[in-house]
């Protein structure tokens, strides 16, 4: 057999129980991590659970334990241009996989490193189970209509209208139904979105070899590189079923653990636990490899395939099957598994099942023989479960960690191994321990059910890889323990290290950090325990006895100037996502820019992790840091003044620094005769800097090194901190009077004085200034420091400075750390600090620096990256909710009623009756509440105050309303204005303000309800201090916020840089959104004058500030409502509810400007829209606003056109005969609040509130059918614009609709009918005629209905009519309706009276004393996105009476 | 090479660190201050004083520091230092 090409893992990620990535996986493995819990109850509902239930009940399982990843389950969909809104249709496992595939690539050092797209393959194991989105479609498909279907067999007198509630309850449960999600059911799709999205352009398929998937996936991608087809395959599985199916197969079976503990190899093992995750590495031909200089894993040496043939059953498993594929992979290894040193680890299948262990145990001892170094079983199942078709690559990413980082890693629950293991050369462990050996090699078993095995033989890579340019860095361990004193902690370090390194860590003061640790930092760190003497740092080992904390008190130390500035930032400037400028030391003001930035990001990065300064302090120039870094000044003051400070304007001509080896005693000796030389800088007993002509310093530095005392003469020029500056410091003495300052957060403390800062703005000034001219006394400040108090000094900067602090200091208990340094990386070097603090009895946050690395991917233009989508991996049974029981009905007298109400008016009113107490009883109850939390007691500082809210007094409301009337349309209450959500926040900022400085910011603004002007309304508005600094105000019942205020706005923060790559061109001009009525803003509040472009992530323009209160941000959301209008094909009605915060950076701009505005999508759902905001002035940020929502309410892509134009168009479509038709396309109340608005006038409106809610939206079908039958009459008839208010549809005392032009709108004489019927209305209207027309659903009516309604005439003549007999009946009823109120008097409970003559499928005639009607008749359906439902409708002309008919022949 | 050198600048490094870091890392001629001994510039200072006082201005630590530049700084092994101790014992000698 040939040996197989070897093939290089060279990045790898996970998604497993318990580890959101590799690193946690990592740590989970070398700890011993179990991370099995219960099943949470959305995943499969908690009544499945029996253990006493009957063995032949398949719907009841005995365990509930497992291993879950819901709480690490979060989807970035805009990394990967998805649409936020299509997550939660899309099978989670396929963006599991996906988000897993990008992390591997990043991992493997970024798309940048992989091979051309064309050369990149996709394989991923994954089988064909019922996952969550395949349960949900089968719920929308097929379980509801058995839902439906039961219930209508069980309770066969519901209506059928009730069944229907109940089929839109349930689909409603279900979220939007999203088409496109439909195709999850195709199971290829967990790899074709990989390379969709990723655009990985070589073969990308799944296969499904059960719980052999993901190493068979891995063996296809050797073949795939070995032949040459790709030069990269990302290779795993992904398994994210919980499915109760899924584990009642497990359970009938009897395959699931009783004791609910997965125990491989133990003796007691009784079973699987159930586990589920995804697992991706990216391969690479090992040549290819090392020649790129890749990180390499472990190298694939061999991989085997078999199936068991017939030999076994196809759930048994067979040694015989499974000893073939090991050879087989050996082979092509060209290695002998029997040989003594083969191998190291062997990750088995380990299912803990009885049959599955023995016959596992059998082939590994066939396969691998007795003789031999004893080497390592075990399995991940024990601490994951198992994890079915990725469970080889949970076990290949294990076994590639441990030959990598030389590991053993350790089984959890093998605590009495079975006797099978002393017939192989395999032994269990229960902690991690090192790896001796020369060569690492390791194998790893998947066997699936049906008989198919796969195994892989895993090398360590040769030495020559693993160093090249790459720089993917793997975060260095970090052992922690911690015992109650050193004899204790000595104690524990007492067993060997691997033992010590498998140590949990306990509560104890007494504790030891050993970053890295090795062999060697182990044996320091006992020898440093022994000694029970406090050990702060060498070999990156922090010990102490007696931690400084909680009593010491921490400072941050910026750093200023030094002869080398080489920081590592980046690392943590893109972990913790802060911005970073770009340092140079090429002048003194950038690099005191750059010294000062990285000060500040740091103080960031450390605020994160939760290390707080309780002083801070700076050396020279990094005492500006610490000013800013306190809030002493506004950042921008500073950023300000060395953007624009030039060097050379202090520079004093000739003068140089010198460092010198010394104290500044010694030093002011040997300058004493030296003239122009000042000491500068005592920073420590043994160094200070001198400043000084520069032949002069040279002569100095000369004498002094021949006195053995080392000196540097430094690279920057300035003459800071010296007496010489003076006639230099004109522009920084201008620049510091203009300094805003205020209370610093935390002491500062000055070097000049060697204590804090005084409190006058006058003082500080004046040391500022003085701190220019008079030596930097560092070493008195450090010693002053910890006579405060001070023990723990963080240098937040690169450079020498702690050393200096740790001379000053040397012989005392402190703590002088670095926050960065040039040995490590940033990140690393933070580690090490965390470590150092946690030593002392920090509580920090150290996970925040194990954070997920974010994967990247394509940015489709998001200007930063998204929030997760947190997916839902849930197949709990559904929950119609609390209006369930109502549904269909059990409540005896409404269901009476509501049968009742079928054939008999009063029944039906009775019942709407008592639905609408109910609905008032509930209104009043809620009211009650609302009125008890508005009455509890106020603080005596709070304050009240009113707005009156009119047109009148706000006349820039006119432009603001929603509704659009004739010109001179005298009622304003019809066109609705509403006063702005940010003229709202307009007037709570007002109302703050009153009560202190300036409003600098806004928290949670939350808007309740429209503010409607007309009629005309008095709001209160109540300010109520929450601090001196931040006010609670609430705007009447409308809106609240608390808005921060302050003397000085904060520093504006970088202007987001924007992925323009795929940005597209506006499709309108920014005035077509006003000409063309996309918005409905008049002249006042039209201030978005350049649409500049758009992605699916954003939008951007340009704003010109109207004058109108509030109408600038009211103009950030028209922007938005005309990215949504755009992007989105319905619910584009938008109107805001909130924001979370907004910060201003300035004052509010003047009317007339024009700003900047950039929109983030940060997500969408069908409910709600997130978006950031940043408004920049002249290139500066004025205002940045997070999470501002938008509400989306329902708008159906077929009344746009009225909302826009409702004088040109009609909801109504016109039907053959001159009837109209209007389907309810607004659901939801508020859509149909709306809708009916835009349609009724005043006195219509309170008939709309008049009529019940049960009737309501019938009602206004209705209306709105009649006033479109009339407008379309009358365009049909020349006629120009009408609006819906104009044509007023009123009732006549006996009940007869009547129309009427409004405000002046003359109307011509029209005679009109009205129909409506569940989500259709009709009108019919012909001029100076009587009409009459009707619609009814098709149904069955009982016979008692038939005979009330037919004489033995007319029953003759339908029996006598082929087709359906309720379709008949409804034909001829809707007939009789139709004349009777063509009639105009209705049926009048005598529907005999009118007599249907002759009927055709379209015409039907009834006679009504001596008159004769024709009525014409068809059939419509609702359209396909309302409940299906069928109609006829019947409409007649004038009536004809037997002597006309005779005239007219 | 001088052994007795060695020895002596093993003690002076073993006073100016942590005695274990000394005391766990044998410190050879190869050893490097900056990598091996994580010494700093102020322990630089330190190493220069003790120099001095054993030497008594026979050996300059300082002109010797001052002739490198920083990479040679960073990559300092004992065993230039304690050639450089020889060197300036014997030119002591030879004057």
């Amino acid at each position: 057999m040939a040996v197989q090409e070897p093939i290089a893992i060279v990045g790898m990620a996970v998604m497993l129980p318990g580890a959101p990535d590799l690193e946690s996986y990592w740590r989970n493995l070398v700890d011993g991590v179990d991370a099995i819990t219960e099943a949470p109850a959305h995943r499969w509902d908690p009544a499945f659970y029996d253990p006493a239930a009957s063995a032949d009940r398949a719907d009841r399982v005995y365990c509930r334990r497992g291993g879950f990843i819901d709480d690490l389950a979060e989807f970035d969909p805009t990394r990967y241009g998805i649409m936020p809104n299509s997550v939660a249709g899309t099978e989670p496992d396929q963006l599991i996989a996906l988000q897993v595939a990008a992390s591997a690539i990043a991992d493997a050092g970024g798309p940048d490193r992989l091979p051309a797209a064309d050369r990149v393959g996709v394989v991923v194991g994954r089988g064909g189970y019922l996952t969550p989105g395949l349960v949900r479609l089968e719920q929308r498909v097929r379980t509801v209509n058995q839902l439906v279907h039961t219930l209508h067999e069980l309770l066969p007198d519901v209506a059928p209208d009730r069944l229907d509630l109940v089929r839109q309850a349930f689909s409603d449960r279900l979220g939007p139904h999203q088409p496109e999600s439909a195709i999850g059911l195709v199971p290829n799709l967990a790899a074709s979105r990989i390379a969709n999205r990723l655009d990985l352009r070589g073969p990308a398929y799944t296969v499904d070899a059960a719980c052999a998937s993901s190493l068979i996936a891995v063996d296809h991608a050797v073949a795939e590189l070995a032949t040459g087809r790709c030069d990269a395959v990302l290779a795993g599985g992904t398994h994210h079923c919980h499915d109760i199916t899924f584990w009642s197969v497990f359970a009938q079976l009897k395959a699931l653990s009783k004791r609910e503990q997965i125990r491989p190899f133990d003796r007691g093992a009784d079973g699987i636990l159930i586990g589920e995750g995804t697992g991706v590495v990216v391969l690479k031909r090992l040549a290819d490899a090392t020649r790129d200089g890749d990180r390499v894993y472990a190298v694939v040496r061999g991989t085997g395939v078999s199936s068991d043939g017939r030999s076994a059953s196809l759930f048994n498993p067979e040694p015989s099957g499974q000893a073939m594929a090991v050879r087989r992979a050996w082979a092509a290894a060209g290695l002998d598994p029997t040989a003594p040193q083969a191998i190291g680890l062997l990750e088995a299948h380990g299912t803990a099942t009885q049959a599955g262990d023995t016959a596992e145990l059998a082939t590994v001892a066939d396969v691998f023989g007795t003789n031999g170094d004893r080497a390592v079983i075990g399995s991940v199942k024990s601490m994951i479960g198992h994890t079915m078709p990725a469970a080889g690559i949970a076990g290949l990413v294990k076994a590639a960690l441990a030959v990598h980082r030389g590991v053993l890693l350790p089984t959890l629950h093998c605590e009495d191994p079975r006797p099978e293991l002393a017939q192989t050369r395999f032994r269990p462990i229960g902690v991690a321990q090192p790896w001796e050996g020369d060569l690492r090699r390791a194998g790893v078993n998947a066997f699936g059910f049906g008989g198919i095995n796969a195994h892989v033989v895993l090398e360590q890579a040769p030495a020559a890889t693993g160093v090249g340019p790459i720089s993917v860095s793997e975060p260095e361990r970090v052992l922690q323990l911690a015992a109650a004193d050193p004899a204790a902690l000595a104690e524990i370090l007492s067993a060997d290290d691997a033992t010590v390194l498998a140590t949990p860590l306990l509560p104890g003061p007494c504790r030891l950090g050993i970053v890295a640790p090795t062999v060697r930092r182990l044996a320091l760190a006992r020898r440093v325990v022994a000694k029970g003497v406090a050990w702060r740092g060498r070999s990156d080992i922090w010990f102490t006895p007696r931690p400084l904390l909680p009593a010491g008190r921490t400072a941050f130390v910026f750093p200023g100037l030094e002869a080398d500035f080489a920081p590592r930032i980046d690392d943590v400037a893109a972990h913790f996502g802060l911005s970073t400028v770009e340092h140079s030391a090429s002048n003194v003001g950038r690099h005191g820019l750059g010294v000062f930035s990285v000060g500040r990001l740091l103080a960031d990065a450390l605020n994160r992790l939760d290390i707080h300064a309780d002083a801070v302090a700076g050396h020279s120039v990094g005492e500006w840091t610490a000013m800013v870094n306190a809030g002493l000044f506004a950042g921008s003051s500073i950023d300000g003044f060395l953007e624009s400070f030039d060097p050379d304007s202090v520079q004093v001509p000739g003068l140089v620094f010198a460092a010198i080896g010394a104290g500044a005693d010694r030093v002011e000796a040997a300058i004493a005769e030296l003239p122009g030389v000042v000491v500068s800088h005592d920073n420590s007993p043994n160094q200070s800097i001198v400043c000084g002509p520069q032949v002069v310093i040279g002569e100095l530095v000369r004498t002094l090194r021949q006195q053995n005392v080392l000196c540097q003469v430094l690279p920057f020029q300035s003459g800071f901190h010296t007496p010489m500056l003076a006639p230099y410091l004109e522009p920084i003495r201008h620049a510091v009077s203009r300094f805003e300052l205020r209370s610093p957060t935390v002491p500062v403390w000055s070097a000049t004085t060697a204590s804090p800062f005084p409190a006058e703005p006058a003082a500080v000034r004046e040391i500022f200034l003085r701190h220019l001219l008079e030596p930097v006394r560092f070493r008195a400040l450090v010693g002053a420091m910890y006579e405060a108090g001070v023990r723990i000094f963080l240098q937040v900067g690169t450079g020498q400075l702690a050393s200096v602090i740790g001379d000053t200091l040397a012989g005392r208990d402190y703590l002088a750390v670095a926050a960065n340094a040039p040995q490590h990386g940033g990140l690393a070097q933070l580690r090490r600090v965390v470590t150092a603090l946690w030593v002392e009895g920090a509580t920090v946050d150290a996970t925040a620096l194990d954070a997920r690395q974010k994967a990247p991917g394509p940015s489709l233009g998001s200007a930063r990256a998204g929030r997760p989508v947190r997916l839902d991996l849930g197949g709990a049974l559904l929950s119609l909710g609390d209006g369930a029981h109502g549904l269909v009905s059990t409540d005896r007298a409404p269901s009476t009623l509501d049968g009742m109400a079928n054939g008999d008016p009063l029944a039906a009113e009775l019942a709407g009756l008592l639905r609408e107490t109910a609905d008032s009883a509930v209104a009043a109850l809620a009211l009650r509440d609302v009125q008890k939390t508005e009455q509890q007691p106020t603080t005596p500082t709070e304050r009240e105050s009113t707005v009156h809210v009119s047109v009148d007094g706000m006349p820039y409301l006119r432009d603001h309303c929603f509704f659009r009337q004739r010109d001179d349309w005298p009622e304003i209450t019809d066109r609705w204005p509403v006063v702005p959500a940010t003229t709202v926040i307009a007037h709570m900022i007002e109302a703050a303000e009153s009560a202190g400085p300036r409003a600098i910011a806004v928290h949670n603004a939350r808007f309740a309800r429209w503010v409607v002007a007309a009629p005309a309304v008095d709001v209160p508005v109540t300010v109520r201090p929450e601090t001196p600094a931040r006010m609670q105000v609430s705007f009447g019942p409308f809106a609240q916020s608390t808005i921060e205020l302050g003397d000085e706005y904060p520093a504006a923060p970088q202007i987001w840089q924007l992925d323009l790559s795929t940005e597209r061109a506006p499709d309108i001009l920014a005035d077509q959104l006003y000409t063309d009525h996309w918005m409905f803003h008049g002249p006042q509040f039209q201030g978005v004058v350049k649409l500049t472009g758009l992605s699916d992530a954003h939008v951007r323009g340009v704003l010109r500030t109207p004058a109108a209160p509030g109408a600038l941000l009211d103009n950030v959301g028209q922007l938005l409502g005309y990215w949504i209008m755009t992007t989105q094909s319905n619910r584009n009605i938008v109107f805001p509810v909130g924001v979370r915060r907004i910060r201003f950076y300035g004052p509010h701009p003047p009317a007339g400007e024009e700003l900047d505005c950039v929109i983030a999508i940060r997500s969408i759902t069908d409910a709600e829209l997130t978006a950031d905001i940043q408004l920049c002035r002249a290139g500066r940020v004025w205002a940045e606003l997070d999470g501002w929502v938008d509400r989306r309410f329902d708008s159906h892509p077929e009344t746009r056109a009225v909302e826009r134009f409702p004088d040109r168009n009609t909801l109504s479509c016109r039907q053959p005969g001159d009837w109209t038709l209007v389907f309810e396309r607004w659901p939801d109340l508020a859509s149909r609040d709306l809708i009916m608005r835009n349609h009724l006038a005043a006195s219509e409106r309170a008939d709309y509130d008049r009529c019940g809610p049960r009737v309501r939206r019938q009602w206004l079908l209705g209306r709105i059918a009649a006033k479109d039958a009339v407008r379309q009459g009358m365009w049909a008839a020349g006629e120009d614009r009408i609006f819906p208010a104009e044509v007023a549809v009123s009732n006549a005392d006996n009940g007869q609709p009547l129309v009427a032009g409004a405000h002046g709108r003359a109307l011509p004489d029209f005679g009109i009918s009205i129909a409506h019927c569940a989500e259709a209305g009709v009108a019919f209207a012909r001029r100076s005629t009587r009409v009459g027309i009707d619609i009814e659903e098709i149904a069955e009516h009982p016979g008692s209905a038939v005979g009330f309604a037919l004489s033995e005439d007319e029953s003759a003549l339908m029996a006598g009519l082929s087709g359906e007999p309720h379709l008949w009946f409804t034909r001829f009823w809707t007939a009789k309706e139709a004349v009777a109120k063509a009639e105009g008097t209705g049926l009048r409970g005598a529907p005999q009276r009118f007599a249907v003559v002759s009927a055709t499928e379209s015409a039907l005639t009834v006679e009504v004393d001596d008159r004769r009607y024709e009525v014409s008749c068809t059939t419509i359906s609702n359209p396909p996105d309302l409940p299906p439902r069928d109609y006829v409708v019947a409409w007649t002309c004038a009536p004809a009476t037997e002597a006309d008919r005779e005239a007219a022949a | 090479m001088n052994d007795n050198v060695l020895g002596e600048i093993a003690e002076m490094l073993r006073e100016v660190l942590d005695e274990y870091v000394v005391d766990d890392v044998e410190i050879t001629v190869d050893t490097k201050f900056y990598d091996d001994l994580e010494m700093e510039s102020i322990d630089l200072v330190a190493l220069a004083g003790l120099l001095e006082e054993r030497y008594s201005g026979r050996v300059n630590f300082a002109e010797f520091i001052a002739d490198l530049d920083l990479d040679e700084i960073i990559t300092l092994t004992v065993g230039q230092l304690v050639d450089y101790v020889d060197r300036s014992m014997q030119s002591v000698k030879v004057v």
